[in-house]
């Protein structure tokens, strides 16, 4: 069915909220009220008097009274009540604003009162319009034959409802009286200058610049979730289950890890053993390794052993060259430009020493944007060298006698079992761990170490550095 | 035949939601009074009976699953505008209620607006009705009393329309009108185009300040011709009687 008023306006009209309106509405009840309020006079009309009618003049003095403020600032809060609708001007109906002289006003019915929450239905237009061309014998004005014209096309399926309302409309306005009657058709007249004013006389306002800004952004909303790439729930999900079986007997929460989860018997060995640098590196840890190419590389130990078969491949460049990349993205700022003249220099400048195999293209865009870098600026050559390492060496790395060594100098810890006594020794032998601060300083000085001395047998210098790191613990 | 039982209800319906939102808007101006609050009452209440005649019948003729195609796109026609009705009906219900809240009768400082209208809206009522002179008797304390029903009754239309939308699919903007563009101006009154009797549409306008002018000026032009052919007339008498004589 049609959507009801409950629902949001989407882009119909644009609703600004109203807090004035309570107070507006306060003010216009003490104005009208006949004793204290701004003095009313009849209307003479040809044939008829139309009581209630006040002057402009009359309604400034009398706002300039009640709120003690000045002429100028009356006049322009009159001028707000007769925009809101509150008050209607009798000559010169269209031009909503508040005249200091003799010029006739009059109150508005409270059913025609702006409203939060009764927003204004095309459909009372249209009946509003037919019942204006019944009156004007089908000659409406240009801008309501405009609308007219509009409503007829877009409210089509409701236009018989329309007519025969409007008829029916007319019909029961022409029962009263004659007074009434034109009282009844100036305030509907008026209702609808205020919510429906003559789009050609007046320049843009604010609300219309507001409108064409809110449809424009429905648009590009609209557009962008047309685009938005969608996946079959079925493949996503496939995707979910493959994830949680993969990596189920890896999650401590889920399975026990070995030899025993150091947060519930406070036993560190599950830690020393899985240290960034470690010698020999746990089953499951290598197990991990084979899962994908980027558990391998955010492994610093599977990144260390990659690097030795890469060595032993002749293509270590390729890492290296990853690593500047992945420093820079994530380095700071600062050292940035410097970064990416060495990665230039040492790897895809011609006659480097360490030049990398990327395909022409991406060469050519990445030289290009070296004149002016940025952190992402080697993100095209990063990605081919990933997809090359992953497709090629990572395959072959797997298989490599290299690896099935590793899988088998992994070691695979007993099980603890504590018994109570032995868990309370423990929870009272419990000493905090290596600073991270310390930890970090140990990073990047081995960092620098790989850096000064390139193609160095890393082993040694690796089993060094994490001999180091043991000392520093048992000495913690 | 059911549809001409429909489209007779349909009208009646028809005109009494748009008496009734004539007298919501007359509501807290200052021909607002006990009596309207009474007419109030009373065209809700047949505009309710009336509702749910319809909307069984409609219903009725729509569950029917042996109708033609035609006959089909007719009932969904009427359903469309007994939908619209519905809905002009709802609105103007919460909103009685709203007004009616805000603009009691009988606090000792009346608060209701000098919009002009003094008259009083019995008339209208009375066409509501289809009856000759309205009849008033209610208690004094309509307005708080009334106010209590008009709730209860918003709530049941808004389940009628609620079990309406259920129960039949219509889809409304698939919906053709049969009136073109400024069919308002035609003398046809009635969803089933039955001739109850011409208005007269060209009839006395409201003198208001811009359509008195635009009668003046009608009225002068007229008479202006008329002035001006006379004058021809009487000089082309005075030529000729001239010519004679001489």
């Amino acid at each position: 069915m049609t959507i009801k008023n409950a629902i949001r306006d989407y882009g119909q009209r644009y609703r600004p909220r109203m807090a004035c309106l309570k107070k507006a509405e306060k003010v216009v009840l003490e104005m009208q009220d006949p004793k204290s309020g701004v003095k009313s006079q009849p209307q003479r009309l040809v044939i008829t008097t139309i009581p209630h009618a006040i002057t402009g003049e009359d309604i400034v003095a009398w706002l300039a009274d009640k709120f003690q403020i000045d002429a100028q600032e009356a006049r322009s809060v009159g001028s707000m009540l007769v925009a809101l609708g509150y008050i209607y001007p009798l000559q010169d109906h269209k031009r909503l604003v508040i005249k200091p002289d003799a010029s006739l006003y009059r109150f508005q019915t409270p059913y025609f009162w702006p409203t939060q929450q009764w927003p204004v239905e095309d459909t009372d237009y249209a009946i509003y319009l037919a019942k204006r061309n019944i009156r004007k014998k089908g000659i409406l004005e240009l801008h309501e034959q405009e609308q007219y014209n509009r409503l007829h096309k877009w409210m089509n399926h409701k236009w018989d409802f329309i007519v025969m309302q409007a008829k029916e409309q007319y019909r029961a306005a022409k029962e009263r009286k004659k007074p009434d009657r034109v009282v009844f058709d100036c305030q509907e007249r008026a209702y609808w200058v205020v919510h429906r004013p003559p789009v050609r006389l007046y320049t843009h306002t604010d609300e219309h610049i507001l409108l064409t800004l809110f449809c424009f952004l429905q648009m590009i909303f609209t557009q962008q979730s047309i685009m938005r790439p969608r996946v079959k729930s079925s493949v996503s999900i496939g995707a979910l289950v493959k994830f949680c079986t993969t990596y189920h007997t890896h999650d401590p929460f889920l399975c026990k890890p070995l030899p025993s989860n150091p947060w519930l018997t406070d036993d560190v060995t599950y830690w020393t053993l899985n240290m960034l640098h470690v010698e020999a590196p746990t089953k499951m840890r290598v197990e991990r390794w084979t899962f994908s190419f980027g558990e391998l590389l955010s492994d610093p130990r599977g990144r260390d052993d990659f690097r030795l078969f890469l060595k032993k491949e002749f293509s270590g460049e390729n890492l290296a060259f990853w690593e500047g990349c992945e420093d820079i993205k994530f380095g700071a700022a600062a050292t940035m430009g410097e970064k990416a003249e060495q990665i230039y220099k040492t790897f895809l400048a011609r006659g480097a020493p360490r030049w990398i195999n990327i395909d022409g293209k991406t060469m050519e865009i990445t030289v290009k944007g070296l004149k002016h870098p940025h952190r992402y600026v080697l993100d095209a050559a990063q990605t081919h060298i990933y997809m090359l390492m992953k497709k090629d060496k990572y395959g072959r790395y797997l298989k490599s006698p290299f690896y099935k060594e590793m899988q088998k100098k992994a070691i695979c810890p007993e099980e603890h079992k504590f018994t109570d006594v032995q868990l309370e020794q423990n929870s009272r032998n419990r000493r905090p761990s290596l600073s991270p601060i310390i930890l970090r300083q140990q990073e990047q000085e081995l960092k620098a170490k790989m850096a000064a001395s390139a193609p160095v047998d890393i082993t040694q210098v690796m089993s060094k550095l994490s001999n180091g790191f043991m000392w520093l613990c048992q000495k913690t | 035949m059911g549809k001409e039982e429909c489209k007779t209800m349909l009208d009646a319906l028809n005109k009494v939601t748009a008496c009734y939102r004539h007298l919501v808007i007359a509501l807290g101006s200052t021909s607002d009074s006990q009596n309207l609050r009474e007419e109030l009452k009373r065209t809700r209440k047949k505009a309710q009976e009336l509702a749910v005649a319809n909307r069984t019948k409609l219903t009725s003729l729509l569950k029917d699953k042996t109708i033609s195609k035609e006959d089909r796109a007719e009932y969904e026609r009427l359903w469309v505008l007994f939908s619209s009705s519905m809905e002009l009906l709802e609105v103007d219900m919460k909103r009685s209620l709203e007004i009616g809240q805000d603009f009691p009768l009988k606090v000792p400082t009346r608060h209701l607006i000098q919009t002009g209208m003094t008259g009083s809206t019995t008339t209208v009522a009375a066409r509501a009705m289809s009856v000759q002179n309205m009849k008033y008797e209610a208690d004094s304390n309509i307005d708080t009393a009334d106010l209590r029903d008009l709730q209860s009754e918003i709530t049941q239309v808004s389940h009628m329309m609620e079990e309406m939308e259920m129960k039949v699919q219509v889809a409304p903007w698939a919906v053709e009108a049969k009136q073109e563009a400024g069919a308002e101006l035609k003398s046809n009154m009635s969803v089933g185009n039955s001739s109850v009797g011409v208005i007269s549409i060209c009839e006395e306008e409201p003198k208001e300040e811009d359509g008195g002018g635009n009668r003046d000026a009608g009225f002068a032009s007229i008479c202006a011709v008329l002035v001006f052919f006379v004058i021809v007339i009487v000089a082309l008498v005075l030529g000729y009687l001239v010519i004679n004589m001489s």
